[in-house]
């Protein structure tokens, strides 16, 4: 992709750690002890029927929701709600698109861009609009865009800060085939360039395809974990079966 | 500029530029603003009250009633698509995002105050006296004050099924003070009093306005936290 991340450095080193994270709202515990470590250029799929704790998990991983014991740590070091600068590197893709209806898709990156900081907006803006294949739509207002079209401008929001950690919640939500194989691509690109990505998805195919690790959450819990090698579509598929009637 | 009043300005500049386009806030403001003048045009019988005696509380009560109806929106524009949740995963420090709604809040006001005044001159031919940059500067400092509690309260009121309903109640007994000193030192203004007795109430209001700052500025990240 243009103005793709340049690669990182691959090490074993835990960039993203959840650390037997918990998170309960009232007497309903969406995140239940979950752990697992994940280095440079590795991606985890996370799968789960609605309501597993999925997105509770992501906006924890994200700091933007503080866990009830626990902890996520971002290169060894606890991310808490107060630290701000570990966000700059960290990129999110929610089912909301943190977009604002009423400015172009320019505006909207451009936006986004003097949020973090960045300096050379005028060419990394149209790099990630070409990215996402959405040139043309550069100053159409997003109210006036598809929920397909809008996803893919929301990726470019995630994406526009080269983060170091991707954190993506149903990215395939509202794509055509087009613009799905797009998003692959550019998944595929932050993999090899060493990025760190957590993706939940209902999409096992799409999950399986990038994914170094899979894990399948239940009731909150990672019920079931395994390595991409250890697995086959099918193997998955019988697996999430498995796991999500034995939690019903 | 440094990194932080860039992301500010980024807040101030994003929400001024959806303002202009929707005009959604500013047009309820201003046209409360337009009917409290024309409504007290036809309820005063200007032989017998000197519109210098009014003029304060009528400016107060529209900025007060005025800045509620906008300010209580603050957080609205940042509740569609999750935009706030985009403000929350940024780098920008919590208290810079209070700020940055601090000025953009303070802009709509201050606009809506020369609103105010212009409508006043024109229906009442109203002759403002005083010391116009003493009556700009009490202006600003109480309205720093008054929008400083309403934008911490309305990130409250933004969370609650109440909303609008509650952010009066909340925030008028905190307004007090402003209220108390910035009609006194207005009417002062007005009424061409010597800049000597306006200061006592200035001195107040600015302290209000700062000590209203710092607080909203470290309680903002437990209103906002989840």
């Amino acid at each position: 992709m243009s103005g793709s991340p340049s690669a990182a450095p691959r090490t074993h080193a835990p960039v993203l750690e959840a650390a037997s994270l918990v998170r309960d709202y009232g007497p309903v515990r969406a995140v239940d002890h979950v752990s697992f470590r994940l280095g440079a250029g590795e991606f985890l799929s996370v799968f789960g029927p609605n309501g597993a704790g999925k997105t509770s998990l992501l906006r924890l991983l994200a700091g933007g929701l503080r866990p009830t014991t626990g902890e996520v740590r971002v290169s060894g070091i606890p991310l808490t709600i107060g630290d701000r600068a570990a966000r700059g590197r960290i990129g999110i893709l929610s089912h909301l698109s943190f977009l604002y209806g009423r400015l172009t898709a320019r505006e909207n990156l451009l936006f986004h861009g003097r949020l973090h900081g960045l300096e050379d907006l005028d060419s990394r803006v149209p790099d990630r609009l070409r990215d996402v294949g959405l040139e043309r739509y550069a100053d159409s207002r997003v109210d006036t865009l598809s929920r397909g079209t809008v996803q893919r401008l929301a990726v470019a929001r995630a994406l526009l800060h080269d983060p170091e950690i991707v954190l993506l919640d149903e990215p395939y939500t509202g794509l055509d085939a087009y613009a799905g194989a797009l998003l692959q691509e550019l998944l595929s690109a932050l993999k090899h360039g060493g990025r760190t990505v957590v993706m939940v998805t209902h999409n096992l195919g799409r999950g399986l395809e990038l994914a170094d690790r899979v894990a399948i959450q239940v009731r909150g819990r990672f019920v079931f974990e395994a390595r991409r090698a250890e697995l086959d579509a099918g193997g998955l598929e019988r697996s999430y079966r498995r796991a999500v009637e034995e939690g019903a | 500029m440094t990194v932080y009043l860039r992301q500010v300005a980024a807040i101030v500049r994003k929400d001024l530029l959806l303002e202009l386009r929707t005009r959604e806030r500013l047009a309820a403001m201003g046209g409360l603003t337009v009917l409290v003048a024309i409504l007290f045009h036809f309820a005063i019988d200007q032989g017998l009250v000197r519109m210098q005696q009014l003029a304060a509380g009528l400016l107060w009560m529209t900025i007060l009633f005025g800045g509620m109806l906008g300010m209580g929106r603050t957080f609205e524009m940042e509740r569609e698509h999750g935009a706030i949740q985009g403000l929350l995963a940024s780098p920008i420090p919590l208290d810079g995002i209070y700020l940055a709604k601090v000025i953009s809040n303070f802009v709509l006001v201050a606009l809506i105050e020369v609103i105010a005044l212009a409508a006043y001159w024109l229906f009442f031919g109203f002759d403002y006296g005083g010391d116009p940059l003493l009556l700009a500067g009490v202006l600003a400092v109480a309205t720093l004050g008054v929008v400083a509690v309403t934008t911490l309260f309305s990130a409250i009121s933004a969370q609650t099924t109440m909303g609008q309903t509650l952010l009066p109640i909340l925030i008028f007994p905190l307004l007090v003070p402003v209220v108390i000193f910035g009609v006194t030192a207005t009417g002062r203004i007005f009424a061409s009093r010597p800049a000597q007795e306006v200061e006592g109430s200035l001195y107040l209001l600015a302290a209000f306005a700062v000590l209203s700052l710092a607080a909203g500025a470290i309680l903002f990240r437990y209103v906002v936290e989840e």
